[in-house]
């Protein structure tokens, strides 16, 4: 099968995007799943060792996920690795340019977005300076290539990935200095139902809390990086803490003197595609922001075009490969193949758990106001354009109270990055200072190319 | 293997990034930022933040986190390429 012979293309080979190909093929659909990455698997599987610590023993999917990236040599799958999808124009019809070089055009029965998540951040005055690392980049050296970026390293920002990251330094040999989380103790604690409904999850969170406790790192809580200083490279971090507020308690600040500083607080859904293509997005604080709006079959406002995983609400792994097994079935009856019915209501009903479960998991990322506010003007928020708090305020108080407006008047959001890095935040800022909920403020709009192309590759 | 950083022989292991032997080779700043000048290494090692831009086998602004090691493979860091 040629690339162009496909039946359903799949944008994005994460857990949701292999789940669904994998279930798709099994029915003799021809798929074309593309990804970015070198590898399949996603952020969650990449080459994950076969002893990948505690979560194998809590994640049977890991397990399960492994076994369909195992299988993705099926004939009705073909697997474009660092292939960019530029585009979607014309109802179906994507612009996809392979590895650096031809770029050609597909137009599919169906399409599945499954493009998953970015990390988002809260800029400091200094988080430029080399030696500051996200603390998914951390992972992904530490999973695929066995590195520590420093022997010692400082982790902060928010929610409960930065314990995840500084249990696996911990278990690699490297040493945490300490761990700095602007969210409270208070905050973790979930209710008791879902407490019982995701025991599992929260036995891999505490274990990992434990190891942290043995190996004596310093775990703070409502501490809040403030500051990263250093001539060439990050040389000293200054945190503070936080009231019960939110406010930085004056004379609290700690300085901190590291090599590596790993940073993130929490994640946003990657809805550039999906909007390019036309797809209405949904706006929920607590499933990640801007998201795309889906129907229970995962079928978007666009008729065939499908969307799994992080995109319809932050929940995690098992609920993308639940959503990429629901939208499989879902394309597979729009083709009159025969679907089990018992068994998707049952996903159905799993899914809903896992969406409760990303409301906790959400909530604990929650920048408050005072955060927001507390940003130094000399940070730089937009870093593809140099472009700083200060100068967003002075936007701001302009009158450029809108995504689109503050990019006309700043280029902010315009550089190589496409506004994916600052985009998220600056929607907190404007809704902060243009005293408006979140769902009053748009995203950024997407055109085609949605990431940088070269020329050449555009000419034929 | 060996790659070549700005024209100095390092060591490299097949199957990482550029931007992890790099990384391990000692080399964080890695382009100069537009408007301020300042040193820039990645942040996000997973191809979406931009700020690990690098000249690889003579074609410019490549992302380091993107792109596995070849022998023999040359690396032009803070040459000014990386827009």
């Amino acid at each position: 099968m040629t690339a162009k012979d496909c039946d359903v293309v799949v944008v994005g080979s994460g857990i949701a995007g292999i789940a669904a190909a994998r279930k798709m093929a099994e029915s003799h659909l021809r798929i074309l799943l593309l990804d970015e990455n070198l590898h399949p698997g996603g952020q969650i599987l990449r080459h994950l060792p076969k002893t990948g610590g505690v979560a194998q023993h809590f994640n049977s999917w890991v397990k399960a996920g492994q076994s369909i990236v195992g299988h993705l040599k099926d004939k009705r799958i073909t697997l474009m690795n660092q292939a960019k999808v530029l585009g979607i124009e014309d109802q179906r019809v994507l612009i996809i340019e392979e590895n650096r070089g031809r770029t050609f055009e597909v137009k599919p029965r169906a399409i599945l977005f499954a493009t998953g998540a970015r990390e988002r951040f809260l800029p400091f005055k200094g988080w430029t300076l080399p030696g500051i690392f996200s603390t998914g980049a951390v992972q992904i050296l530490i999973k695929s290539a066995g590195l520590l970026p420093a022997r010692q390293i400082l982790i902060g920002g928010g929610g409960l990935f930065l314990f995840t990251v500084a249990y696996e330094y911990v278990r690699s040999r490297g040493r945490v200095l300490a761990l700095l989380d602007q969210g409270s103790l208070r905050r973790k604690l979930p209710s008791l139902t879902l407490l019982f409904a995701h025991i599992l999850k929260f036995a891999e969170g505490s274990s990992y809390l434990g190891r942290l406790i043995f190996s004596r790192v310093e775990v703070r809580h409502d501490t809040m990086i403030m500051e990263a200083r250093g001539e060439k490279n990050l040389q000293e971090v200054v945190a503070g803490r936080l009231d019960r507020k939110g406010r930085l308690i004056q004379g609290s600040e700690k300085v901190y003197r590291t090599p590596a500083l790993a940073v993130g607080h929490g994640f946003v859904p990657n809805i550039e595609l999906p909007q390019v293509a036309g797809c209405t997005l949904t706006y929920d604080g607590t499933l990640g922001g801007w998201i795309v709006k889906v129907n229970e079959g995962l079928e978007t406002t666009k008729e065939n075009i499908f969307a799994a995983g992080e995109i319809t609400g932050m929940g995690g792994a098992q609920k993308s490969m639940i959503e990429g097994y629901i939208s499989a079935a879902s394309i597979l009856q729009k083709f009159g193949k025969r679907v089990e019915k018992s068994s998707l209501s049952r996903l159905k009903e799993e899914r809903r758990k896992h969406l409760c479960f990303g409301r906790y998991f959400n909530a604990l990322y929650k920048v408050p106001g005072h955060a927001i506010a507390s940003i130094a003007d000399e940070a730089v928020v937009c870093r593809c354009e140099d472009l700083t708090m200060g100068d967003i305020r002075k936007a701001i108080s302009e009158g450029h109270d809108t995504p689109g407006a503050i990019k006309k008047a700043l280029r902010v959001g315009m550089g190589n990055c496409q506004g994916r890095t600052c985009g998220p935040v600056l929607h907190d800022i404007l809704s902060l200072y243009a005293g408006r909920p979140g769902r009053e403020i748009p995203p950024f709009s997407a055109r085609i190319p949605v990431k940088p192309v070269p020329m050449s590759s555009l000419l034929e | 293997m060996r790659i070549w950083v700005n024209g100095r022989p390092e060591t490299a292991y097949e199957g990482e990034t550029v931007f992890a032997a790099l990384i391990a080779s000692g080399y964080l700043t890695l382009r100069k930022s537009h408007r301020f000048k300042e040193g820039r290494g990645g942040l996000c090692g997973m191809g979406v933040c931009y700020e690990c831009l690098v000249t690889i086998n003579g074609s410019p602004g490549q992302r380091a986190c993107m792109v596995e090691v070849e022998e023999g493979m040359e690396i032009g860091i803070d040459d000014g390429k990386g827009l």
